[in-house]
């Protein structure tokens, strides 16, 4: 439903002209042409701080993904003739105690961590989704039951329920973390969907749906689903930073993933023990840590302003 | 046989400050292109009886307590949800009061028509495709094939209630229940409607259910008006004779409450209206449920005790009432 339609495209935008537009039709004119989806990105545009920070985002998870394939050096390669050097030409970041470099680790290492961000927060998308359309569709007791579970669980701290399940699944690596950090944070989602899913219900075209005769999953997946994506896409962007958060700290607590691999959480906890004499070890991956978890709310806050009907009204009032 | 023929039912809402009658022991027939008004104020009792109909009444707290829908001769009441899923859309097609909020924002025109087809028929893609454009152009929506790849939010509220139609008469349904499809709309949009209903109605042999609190719109389309108050029918009778031979104090009422153009209230700029306000349905009237607000309770008989009886008064002229207008005239003049 997202994808744009050609025609839209091609026949409705030279159908309004910009003059008609600027001439003060500002409530009139976008709303004749816009699909949900064009009008969400306009009011995006308008939000400065998101379009900056998104731009900042991309442009960092494209060199994650570019720069360790195309660096001269290899982020792996121990060579302690190189050890804790500070910037230079060679190594604009530097080096670390083993004489890596600095800028290249840092990449690979933003990898894992956005790997692990975004692999969490789709992860909790789909357990809030299954368990929060099922509580508000079916209502009644199993709702009863579902939420005073989920209340249950809210009660556990973040990151020492993390702890735990990490302990219990006995391994760490990239998918053990995705699964532990999705399971400790996924009750704000389903909440968020079941109190969509209860609203949506109430809608007259749901009703319409079962008077033409709709089954249940046709009118949860076809009438109530696709109508709370907007509020998912907010929620998962609100998620991120608290999951590369929480995936940061258990890396500098020592529960990250095992050397030689690194996330940016384990690279600031092996910076630690030297911060004094060689402040940059630590100081790097921490700075990409900070820059992605600032990113990651401004994009949340610019979603908010597209894509909540709530906050857009008085935002524009 | 008629096509839909609702004997005794009763719905009520079982709630925590006790049993609302909302409908209590309605019955009446509508056969197939016939078209039947039901007529009341808000709380009347009208909308429940079309979703009681349909099963579409929440449950809990509702639940059918007695009475039954047959429907070509099947019992709804009786049907299981799924084969009452079966009925609905393809037999018995329902069009709402409020067109914005009746159709999906985020589905194109299309996919919201061909879903019906596909429900029910199983019709192919393209075939579903063909018979939206054929269903746009039936109910006067110009440009049809583009329209179709259009969200709702391009379509005024006359348009979607046009396109709400087209969705309902999808499967040809024998029996369309509109329950106040004109309300939403502006005056002008709604005597194009009730024109389309109309014509609709007489080229596909279908029954009509037209809910409305609307006289004018009920004088326009309906065959027969059952005038409903506090979940009971209390006239029911042919439009004309309805309008020009009213016999129950609540229909003289709400006739008398109609905006006039002319005449001696208008001068004063009076709107005459009820007094008083609809009963509680929790704890109706024991007697006669219109009593406390009827001019004529005072003339005795057990208003206030007994319940009356739905009589006929004449041919095709059902009344529930001690005091209807003619007899009431009889005994004014006596011979």
């Amino acid at each position: 439903m997202s994808t744009t339609d050609p025609r839209d495209a091609v026949v409705a935008e030279p159908a309004v002209p910009e003059v008609v537009a600027g001439a003060g039709a500002h409530a009139g004119a976008p709303m004749a042409r816009a699909s949900l989806w064009r009008d969400a990105w306009r009011r995006y545009l308008q939000n400065k701080g998101a379009v900056i920070a998104g731009a900042i985002f991309l442009l960092i998870v494209l060199f994650c993904l570019i720069w360790p394939i195309i660096s001269p050096h290899d982020a792996n390669k121990v060579d302690l003739t190189q050890a804790r050097q500070g910037p230079s030409l060679e190594h604009p970041l530097g080096t670390d105690a083993f004489g890596r470099d600095m800028l290249t680790r840092v990449a690979l290492a933003g990898r894992i961590s956005l790997a692990i961000g975004l692999g969490a927060t789709v992860a909790i998308l789909v357990f809030g989704v299954i368990y929060g359309s099922t509580a508000g569709f079916f209502g009644g007791r199993l709702d009863n039951i579902q939420m005073r579970l989920l209340d249950a669980l809210y009660g556990l701290p973040y990151l020492p329920f993390a702890i735990i399940l990490l302990a219990i699944i006995g391994t760490i690596n990239m998918w053990t973390m995705i699964l532990a950090l999705s399971i400790a944070s996924w009750f704000t989602a389903a909440r968020i969907v079941r109190g969509q899913i209860i609203t949506l219900k109430q809608n007259d075209y749901v009703r319409a749906a079962q008077a033409l005769g709709a089954r249940w999953y046709r009118i949860l997946s076809r009438h109530l689903l696709p109508n709370t994506l907007g509020v998912l896409i907010i929620a998962m962007f609100l998620e991120l930073p608290g999951v590369i958060l929480g995936e940061a700290f258990l890396g500098f607590i020592g529960l990250g993933i095992s050397p030689p691999d690194a996330s940016l959480g384990s690279m600031a906890e092996e910076g630690r023990s030297e911060y004094r004499a060689n402040p940059h070890i630590m100081f790097v991956p921490g700075l990409a840590i900070a820059i992605l978890v600032l990113c990651a709310n401004f994009i949340a806050d610019g979603m908010r302003d597209a894509l909540d009907p709530r906050t857009r009204e008085t935002k524009e009032g | 046989m008629a096509l839909l023929e609702v004997k005794g039912l009763k719905t009520h809402f079982f709630t925590r400050e006790g049993v609302v009658r909302a409908v209590d022991g309605v019955t009446f027939s509508v056969d197939a292109g016939q078209a039947i008004g039901i007529v009341g104020e808000s709380g009347s009792g009208k909308s429940v009886t079309a979703l009681s109909i349909m099963g579409l009444i929440p449950r809990p707290p509702a639940r059918i307590v007695d009475g039954s829908v047959e429907f070509q001769g099947r019992d709804l009441t009786t049907l299981s949800d799924r084969q009452l899923e079966d009925v609905r859309g393809r037999e018995i097609a329902m069009i709402f009061q409020d067109p914005m909020t009746s159709l999906n924002p985020t589905l194109k025109i299309k996919t919201q028509i061909t879903e019906v087809l596909d429900r029910h028929f199983g019709y192919s893609k393209d075939e579903a495709g063909r018979r939206a454009v054929e269903l746009l152009e039936e109910v006067r929506i110009p440009n049809a094939s583009e329209r179709l790849e259009d969200y709702p939010h391009r379509f005024s509220g006359g348009m979607r209630q046009r396109v709400m139609i087209a969705i309902a008469l999808a499967c040809n349904p024998k029996l369309l229940i509109a329950d106040e499809p004109t309300t939403a709309l502006d005056v002008t949009v709604q005597a194009e409607i009730l024109d389309l209903l109309e014509e609709l109605r007489r080229d596909h042999e279908m029954g009509l259910i037209l809910i409305t609190h609307d006289m004018g719109v009920v004088a326009e389309v309906a065959d027969e008006v059952a005038v409903m108050y506090a979940g009971q029918i209390v006239e029911h009778a042919p439009t004309l004779e309805l309008f020009d031979h009213p016999e129950h104090p609540y229909t003289e009422a709400l006739l008398g409450a109609l905006p006039q153009l002319e005449g001696e209230d208008v001068r004063e700029g009076r709107l005459l209206s009820i007094p008083g306000r609809p009963p509680d349905l929790i704890a109706p009237p024991p007697g006669c449920r219109f009593a406390p607000r009827c001019p004529y309770a005072h003339l005795g008989d057990g208003c206030a005790d007994n319940e009356p009886e739905l009589r006929r008064i004449r041919q095709n002229h059902l009344v529930r009432s001690r005091h209807p207008a003619s007899e009431r005239q009889r005994e004014a003049a006596p011979v």
